[in-house]
């Protein structure tokens, strides 16, 4: 049996059981657990870093969270709220959370102090230090928080198979129940590509930040000036 | 420094220990295997049974055990293994030498054109079909088959009683089952090609808990579970009829190497329990597995007992 049979076929490749759907799926799991893992982890990690308060509890959270299993926590939500895109979601924003809520705590803790006092003495208020000072030199350590949380979520959203046979997960699971390993190939095959490129699309976005940063910021140099 | 290298040493010395550890463990088996016919003397080598990933296969998979362990034959288990296509691959290759199966479906596997429709035509053409290295023992009464099954809702509203029925409903509807169902003769192919009924898709489901809850919810609309699943007279879920025969009977039967066929005290152990397994035990063991929570080892510790068989 040639590995790539299944992969080949353009049968395998449409309808709802194909390729092309399963990846548009396993994508959209991703996508949406990411951003919400987004939304609730970013503002609270610049709380967390902005304020000093809260780390110990963070170090704890964040510690914990990582030991949940995911594939128990989603038979779980699954028991108690029925199969769907939610729970699976749900499971990997929970995944998604510790590593961006702590690179984005730690990026906003690890800004310059000397610019941040700068800006203080200048008269700006929390906020403005926050968005004009905080936040820009913190982004590329966001960005690396985000892009740990996307390779584990894309990779562990195989998983969601397991409720109801959706994402990439099923042609893994279909292909060992069948013992066709050239299914179970192409599963792991997509989902290994699926993982690099994102990686690589998020590695480039954080060197194009990164690159931003050295280029002058008016606020922040007249800050470092004053303090100098 | 100096704790720093007793550290590796005492990794070192972990590590080569698991080593060994797993040595050992490998050296019984390679034994076993290299010496099969050696075992003719009834308890010399350990009889392994496995079972498939479902309730009753491990129940089933216990008692044959036990029994065996009653008869003085030295016996252990390997619950879960899978489908049909890994735990016959895993008797092929002497990691397990007795598996629970069921007659009609184990016919299916090595003969997709068999063309025997009742229990006695089955049991007559299975041993042919076999192959070599591999024995049935006798079928017993206990029957358990794939069923196809509606909610009674589901079936009310629709008039669907029977496989015929489904081709009003298969195109705007959804077909839940173990992700294997999809390959099976009896499977998708053909619900198409015996009753006309091409679903709109088909879901795979390697758990229950997520089919069942499913299968309530209306998001599949047809899902297949065991007759002997103590969650059809749960739910009232309505068994479709099956008028053309397209699931063959399936009786228990121990499939077993042949080196368990030619063992004589353990071929009478696994016939005794074949000879008293009725469909009702069936159905009550998985009750007190499935819904009472109860252990597979002593809810068949206690089959056997009440048996007299151990």
């Amino acid at each position: 049996m040639n590995l790539f049979d299944y992969l080949s076929d353009p049968a395998n490749w449409q309808g709802e059981a194909g390729i092309g759907y399963l990846l548009l799926q396993h994508l959209g799991y991703t996508a949406a657990a990411v951003v919400i893992a987004c939304v609730i982890a970013i503002p609270l990690g610049i709380l967390i870093g902005h304020t000093g308060r809260g780390s110990f509890l963070l170090i704890g959270l964040g510690n914990a969270a990582r030991a949940i299993p995911s594939l128990g926590l989603l038979v779980l939500i699954v028991l108690l709220l029925g199969t769907g895109n939610g729970p699976i979601v749900g499971v990997l924003a929970v995944l998604a959370l510790p590593p961006i809520l702590t690179s984005t705590a730690a990026g906003i803790r690890g800004a310059d102090r000397d610019a941040v006092h700068a800006a203080r003495a200048l008269g700006m208020s929390g906020s403005q230090v926050i968005r004009q000072v905080e936040w820009p030199l913190a982004l590329p350590l966001v960005i690396s928080g985000v892009r740990s949380a996307t390779l584990q979520v894309v990779a562990t959203a195989t998983i969601a198979a397991y409720s109801s046979g959706t994402g990439l997960g099923r042609l893994l699971i279909s292909g060992n129940a069948n013992r066709n390993y050239s299914q179970m190939f192409a599963g792991a095959l997509i989902v290994a590509l699926l993982a690099i490129v994102l990686d690589v699309a998020l590695g480039a976005l954080a060197w194009l930040t990164a690159r931003r940063r050295h280029a002058p910021n008016k606020t922040v140099g007249a800050a470092l000036a004053v303090s100098t | 420094m100096r704790i720093k290298s007793s550290i590796f040493g005492a990794c070192l010395g972990i590590a080569a220990s698991l080593l060994t550890a797993c040595g050992a463990n490998n050296d019984p088996l390679a034994e076993s295997s290299a010496q099969p016919s050696g075992a003719a003397s009834s308890s010399a080598a350990e009889v392994v049974v496995g079972s498939a990933d479902f309730t009753e296969s491990k129940i089933l998979a216990e008692i044959y055990s036990q029994a065996l362990k009653a008869k003085g034959v030295q016996s252990s288990t390997k619950l879960g293994i899978g489908s049909r296509e890994i735990y016959i691959k895993a008797l092929q290759d002497r990691s397990i030498s007795v598996v629970p199966e069921y007659t009609g479906n184990l016919l299916l596997n090595f003969d997709a054109n068999a063309t025997a429709t009742t229990a006695e035509e089955v049991e007559e053409a299975l041993p042919e079909a076999l192959p070599s290295g591999l024995k049935v023992l006798k079928p017993s009464a206990a029957v358990d088959q794939d069923v196809y099954v509606v909610t009674k809702d589901y079936s009310a509203e629709n008039g669907i009683t029977s496989l015929d029925d489904l081709k009003k409903i298969a195109a705007g509807a959804t077909l839940g089952g173990p992700p294997e169902l999809e390959e099976r003769a009896y499977g998708p192919a053909g619900l198409e090609k015996i009753y006309g009924a091409k679903f709109k898709a088909f879901k795979p489901y390697p758990k229950y808990p997520p089919k069942i809850s499913d299968l309530d919810a209306n998001k599949i609309q047809v899902a297949t579970f065991f007759t002997t699943d103590a969650v059809i007279s749960e739910k009232g879920y309505v068994q479709l009829e099956d008028p053309q025969s397209m699931i063959l009977p399936q009786n228990v039967v121990p499939l077993v190497r042949e080196e368990v066929a030619s063992n004589a005290t353990a071929a009478s152990a696994l016939d005794g329990v074949q000879a008293l397994l009725t469909t009702e035990d069936l159905v009550a063991l998985n009750r007190k597995v499935d819904s009472e929570r109860q252990d597979p080892n002593q809810v068949a510790a206690e089959w056997l007992a009440n048996k007299g068989l151990a």
